[in-house]
């Protein structure tokens, strides 16, 4: 291969367009990056290009997409930061331009091997951070000149944009696919109560809220809703972590406080970094009382037939992931029949700006004792209305049968 | 929108971050990092000087627990001033007025500076 004429504007105008096109915004983001590294062989006229991503987790480079160089996607290279020609663009955080490729400049083998004579790379940026690598090798000696650079910058930039919009559409799919599995699809059938569940995702990004209500052996019935702090996928997967982990532990013991300890203490050993907050409740098999505790987690309403709804008098606990050793008092709140129950979640009180109290307040207004479906459609119009939540919600209540209904009449 | 800067001072030899009238999403993000940052500082500890902040929701609440765990992991300590009532409020309700130091005065809280003056 000869070395590429100093090119004239007009050439290098359709270089650029080649790898801006807008066409290309019409495929897919899988075949846009492969339709992306055969434009930039192309236009630099190179024998091979090829996409690292960084894979945070590990801190290395993985091999992702290629073109010529088929077998470094195939066999999973990949390359710690800092080490080797890849690694040093994604540490540096700029271009690297090799005119010598052996194993003193370049980790992965089969470059060398290929008969690899010269390479440049470009860190491949978005929202600031660096997502991967791009990088192009020529199978002759040649000397990749400031204009290449330049060019495969704007192809980096590109596959970045696309990686990330994979990625989120990616994360997203997932993370959707989790609540759904998660967020129960039916509640159980409790002799005496009836109940209804809301999730709602917030604009930003579906989160690590979370409702769960389950039976126990004993005819106890256990109710939970928690918020893991942050959101996306990392967010729901704890979520996922933290609901099973609380069925597992309700098995072993009755004590909401109990379960909320061992919890607390699985989670600060498995996952250190996790916070959330959590109300669980145990309500006896004859219904008529809840023992309940709070981890960091606004307190549930309680409304009775023809009172106005207040917030259940219990004590506050600590939220998950903090202390090792937080206390979280046991507090008996009595469930009388026709009475409603109303967990929720921070997202459906808090407003920027606004004192919490507030929306508790406005909360206690909205909640009456009434068939649970009628009352969470009353409490999302006047929490919610029209607007899009900020943070996702998670909204359970459950009632307790006033004397002569029956469930056969639910 | 809040205001999204938190200044480091030193007072006292202890590094003090200021917050604003408000913390919520919108600027928790650089709240947390002022105050990891600040976490590292050594092992006299640091104070939250959140007097002048009037409301935190739980994206600030978790905030200000990354920050204490980091200082707990390098056996510093985090202490806050505050006086505002929401903020009192939503403190109580995390249940974290058992967990993380808490003053009613700048003054209280540079005198509860744990370890020696030379940082040894």
């Amino acid at each position: 291969m000869t070395a590429v004429d100093p090119v004239s504007v007009e050439a290098r105008l359709r270089d650029i367009q080649s790898i801006t096109d807008a066409a290309l915004s019409r495929l897919d983001d899988q075949d846009l990056l492969a339709e992306l590294l055969d434009r930039t062989r192309e236009v630099l006229q190179a024998d091979t290009a090829a996409v690292l991503l960084l894979d945070f987790s590990s801190g290395q480079l993985i091999a992702t997409a290629a073109a010529g160089l088929e077998e470094e996607v195939r066999q999973g290279v990949r390359i710690p930061v800092g080490h080797g020609f890849a690694g040093r663009i994604a540490a540096e955080h700029r271009p690297v331009i090799l005119d010598r490729v052996d194993h003193t400049t370049v980790l992965n083998p089969i470059l060398w091997s290929k008969g690899i004579q010269s390479m440049a790379g470009v860190p491949m940026v978005a929202g600031g951070r660096v997502i991967g690598v791009l990088h192009v090798g020529s199978l002759t000696p040649r000397e990749f000149t400031s204009r290449d650079v330049e060019l495969l910058q704007l192809a980096g930039d590109r596959a970045a944009a696309a990686v990330q919009s994979m990625t989120a559409a990616a994360d997203r799919a997932a993370v959707t696919a989790l609540q759904r599995s998660l967020v129960p699809s039916a509640l159980p059938a409790v002799t005496g109560t009836e109940m209804a569940g809301r999730y709602i995702p917030g604009s930003g990004a579906v989160g690590g809220d979370w409702y769960d209500v389950f039976t126990l052996p004993t005819g106890h019935v256990c109710v939970t809703v928690g918020d893991v702090a942050g959101s996306g996928l990392a967010a729901a997967v704890i979520m996922g972590r933290m609901r099973s982990t609380i069925r597992a532990y309700a098995l072993e013991t009755a004590d909401p406080s109990e379960v909320l300890g061992r919890l607390d203490r699985k989670m600060q050993h498995f996952e250190p970094d996790a916070l959330a907050t959590v109300v669980y409740a145990v309500i006896e098999p004859g219904v008529d009382r809840m023992h309940v505790a709070l981890a960091g987690h606004f307190p549930p309403v309680i409304a009775h037939p023809g009172q106005p709804a207040k917030l259940a008098d219990v004590q506050a606990g600590a939220l998950i992931g903090v202390a090792p050793t937080a206390r979280r008092p046991v507090t008996t709140v009595p469930f009388p029949p026709g009475a409603l129950l109303c967990f929720y979640t921070d997202g459906l009180v808090e407003r920027p700006g606004e004192v919490v109290d507030e929306g508790l307040d406005r909360l206690c207004q909205a909640v009456t004792a009434q068939s649970p479906e009628a009352a969470c459609a009353a409490v999302m119009g006047a929490m919610v209305g029209s607007e899009p939540a900020r943070d996702d919600i998670a909204l359970l209540m459950i009632r307790r049968y006033a004397g002569r209904e029956t469930d056969a009449n639910a | 929108m809040p205001d999204t800067s938190f200044p480091v001072e030193m007072v006292s030899g202890v590094p003090v971050v200021a917050t604003p009238e408000e913390i919520d999403i919108t600027n928790a993000d650089g709240l947390r990092t002022a105050l990891l940052e600040a976490a590292g500082h050594g092992p006299r500890g640091f104070v939250v000087d959140m007097s002048r902040t009037q409301f935190c929701d739980t994206a600030g609440i978790h905030a200000l627990v990354l920050a204490h765990k980091r200082a707990s992991a390098q056996d510093s300590e985090i202490r806050l001033v505050i006086t505002g009532a929401a903020v009192l409020r939503i403190f109580a309700v995390t249940g974290l007025d058992d967990v993380i130091p808490h003053f009613a005065s700048l003054e209280e809280a540079l005198a509860a500076t744990s370890g020696s003056p030379d940082g040894s």
